[in-house]
């Protein structure tokens, strides 16, 4: 049941009526039965694992609260010299609480995802060796969503263990923190302290969030389905049989399936964020217009933001942070140089972060790669910063000035489409190839003698797709200023208003890839 | 406060931070610089810094920071 069918919009319109229609404080049931029955008729007894989860965590919670309460009364008690010594044992037991509940989460995310790349990769290991492989490959389903509600989970518990909030007593907020219907497929990756009060909490009906929220969702249809299907089609011929083109094709569906994926990943989180919006429930962002960003950590910063924060703060952080590599950082400074000092510590956890956030995507090799170039670009601009201000500042060249701004636009731009290219590759050397391949035979032959047109997108899809692109960036553009769309909309008079609600209405069903020769291009993050 | 800006532009060296109400959302201080800066401070006014403390409020302005330090000597 994806968030385009009708069977999601009819749960949703079910869920939203009983919401309504009961006492405001029985309304968190509502959201927790319908999200239970959505992950059950999706996942069935895989929902099993989510249960484990919740309880987890919960327990854990109680657990940590405990050990907190209890130091907080025998504290009083104890001499201030002892004090000390006992601060450090209650810490040693929230440690342990809350590693073994991270490992425990942590744990069935890695065996279910990766066991079978492991097992792959010690086997390949084993066969370099001449030895006979020794790991069995195991038929393992992974539950839906799972890469996203396990870091939600470890959030909490971190979180609490940190004394950022004390945990709650009610296992039934917990378990629709995670489970919440609207982000358990895709995310964005919640945080009890911003959204747990939100959903536990009965809202009234309220007209405006209605019909924001309807928006939202339908400006996520658009996305979905004039675009990313639209698109999708030339995109998986030309990725499935990347032997056969060379040159502008691999270009074109390289910008094609960039396009592709924001359209695709960032539509789905215009439903669910509408789809919350409705119940009066406001989400995380997970966009915030990354392409008009000037260096690939700006990207970061607005693409898959949740997943982005989330490994800052609960990888990133820990780790450079951490007493051990503060004072690994001071030796280093000491010894060698303050920039060495305060750039190893950083390039270390930077590692660790991209290094997750790659594997995070996928159980493969290639992802790991794609972190990884994620990785060495950022560490490659922070250790030339210096050296590039020195040169600018030589060459009298202004780095505030509109050229300057828009080759860094330029150059993120293509950075991050190659990104993209590694991200669709089936392996790594398909990914070689076709990069490779881009400067083989380029040339504007297949577009002047039309055979571009004949692969999968023709010449009415291709101008779908740039009066799209063109509509997305002028959206963007406009919210960049502080301004937002809907709420221009919802300012017109009645009549400007349902106009515009209704050639959004009518662009989806008639511009939308449906029918014979259409493609949908799955939720991709969905299968993470 | 004099202590706090002098750590501040050895850690970004040509940086007016003085006066600016979201020196992360201006991209002014970003995590690397962050971690940096954390560094420093902890040295410079022996105190502890935990993760928990690195959210945007304590970080947003050059005030938000000292206030940190100073609750952080308290505590």
């Amino acid at each position: 049941m994806g968030y385009t069918s009708f069977a999601y919009l009819g749960l949703l319109a079910a869920s939203f009526f009983f919401y309504m229609i009961l006492p405001l404080k029985h309304r968190w049931k509502v959201l927790l039965l319908f999200s239970y029955a959505f992950y059950f008729l999706n996942s069935g007894k895989y929902i099993v694992f989510i249960l484990l989860s919740t309880v987890s965590i919960y327990l854990t919670g109680l657990m940590l609260n405990k050990i907190d309460d209890g130091f907080a009364v025998a504290k009083k008690g104890i001499p201030k010299e002892n004090k000390k010594e006992y601060k450090a044992v209650i810490a040693w037991q929230k440690k342990f609480v809350c590693v073994l509940a991270v490992l425990f989460n942590l744990g069935i995310l890695v065996f279910l995802k990766y066991f079978n790349f492991l097992g792959g990769s010690v086997n390949g290991l084993l066969k370099l060796l001449h030895l006979s492989p020794s790991v069995p490959v195991l038929n393992l389903m992974l539950p839906l969503g799972i890469s996203f509600y396990t870091m939600s989970a470890i959030s909490y518990v971190v979180d609490v263990y940190r004394g950022k909030y004390r945990a709650t007593d009610q296992l039934g907020k917990v378990a629709l923190f995670l489970v919440f219907f609207p982000h358990i497929v895709e995310g964005p990756i919640g945080r009890f302290d911003l959204l747990a009060d939100q959903l536990y909490e009965g809202h009234k009906f309220n007209y405006n969030n209605m019909m924001l929220g309807l928006q939202l969702i339908f400006w996520g249809l658009f996305k979905k389905f004039v675009l990313a299907d639209r698109a999708n089609m030339l995109v998986t011929t030309v990725f499935k049989n990347y032997m056969e083109y060379d040159g502008i094709y691999v270009v074109v569906a390289m910008l094609l399936y960039t396009l592709l994926l924001y359209a695709e990943f960032s539509g789905c989180m215009d439903i669910v964020m509408g789809s919350a919006q409705m119940f009066g429930i406001t989400m995380s962002k997970n966009f915030e217009r990354p392409f008009i960003s000037k260096t690939v950590s700006e990207f970061w910063r607005r693409w898959h933001m949740t997943l982005g924060s989330w490994f800052r703060d609960y990888v990133f952080y820990s780790v450079s942070l951490s007493k051990t590599f503060m004072k690994f950082s001071k030796k280093i400074k000491e010894k060698l140089s303050p920039f060495l000092g305060s750039m190893i510590p950083a390039a270390v956890a930077m590692f660790a972060v991209w290094f997750s956030t790659g594997i995070w995507h996928g159980a493969s090799w290639k992802y790991v790669a794609y972190g990884l170039y994620y990785y060495v670009i950022m560490l490659i601009g922070m250790l030339i910063e210096p050296a590039t201000v020195k040169v600018c500042e030589k060459i009298h060249l202004n780095r505030k000035s509109v050229g300057y701004r828009l080759f860094q636009l330029v150059r993120t731009f293509i950075l991050v489409n190659i990104g993209m290219l590694m991200f669709r590759a089936d392996t790594f050397s398909s990914f070689m190839h076709m990069l490779g391949s881009m400067f083989t035979g380029f040339s504007f032959a297949p577009v002047a003698d039309g055979s571009i047109f004949e692969i999968g997108c023709d010449i009415k899809d291709f101008a779908v797709l740039i009066i799209g692109a063109l509509i997305l960036l002028a959206v963007g553009l406009y919210e960049e200023k502080g301004h937002s769309v809907r709420e221009t909309v919802a300012r017109q008079n009645i009549v400007v208003r349902w106009i515009c609600y209704y050639a959004l209405i009518f662009i989806v069903l008639i511009f939308g890839a449906y029918g014979r020769g259409y493609q949908a291009a799955g939720f991709i993050y969905a299968q993470f | 406060m004099e202590e706090l800006l002098e750590i501040m532009h050895e850690v970004k060296p040509g940086v007016t931070f003085e006066g600016d109400s979201d020196l992360i959302g201006h991209g002014l201080l970003d995590s690397i610089a962050i971690v940096t800066l954390v560094g420093e401070l902890c040295d410079a006014f022996d105190i502890e810094i935990s993760p928990v403390d690195v959210v945007p409020e304590n970080f947003k302005t050059v005030e938000a920071i000292y206030a940190l330090i100073t609750r952080l000597q308290e505590d």
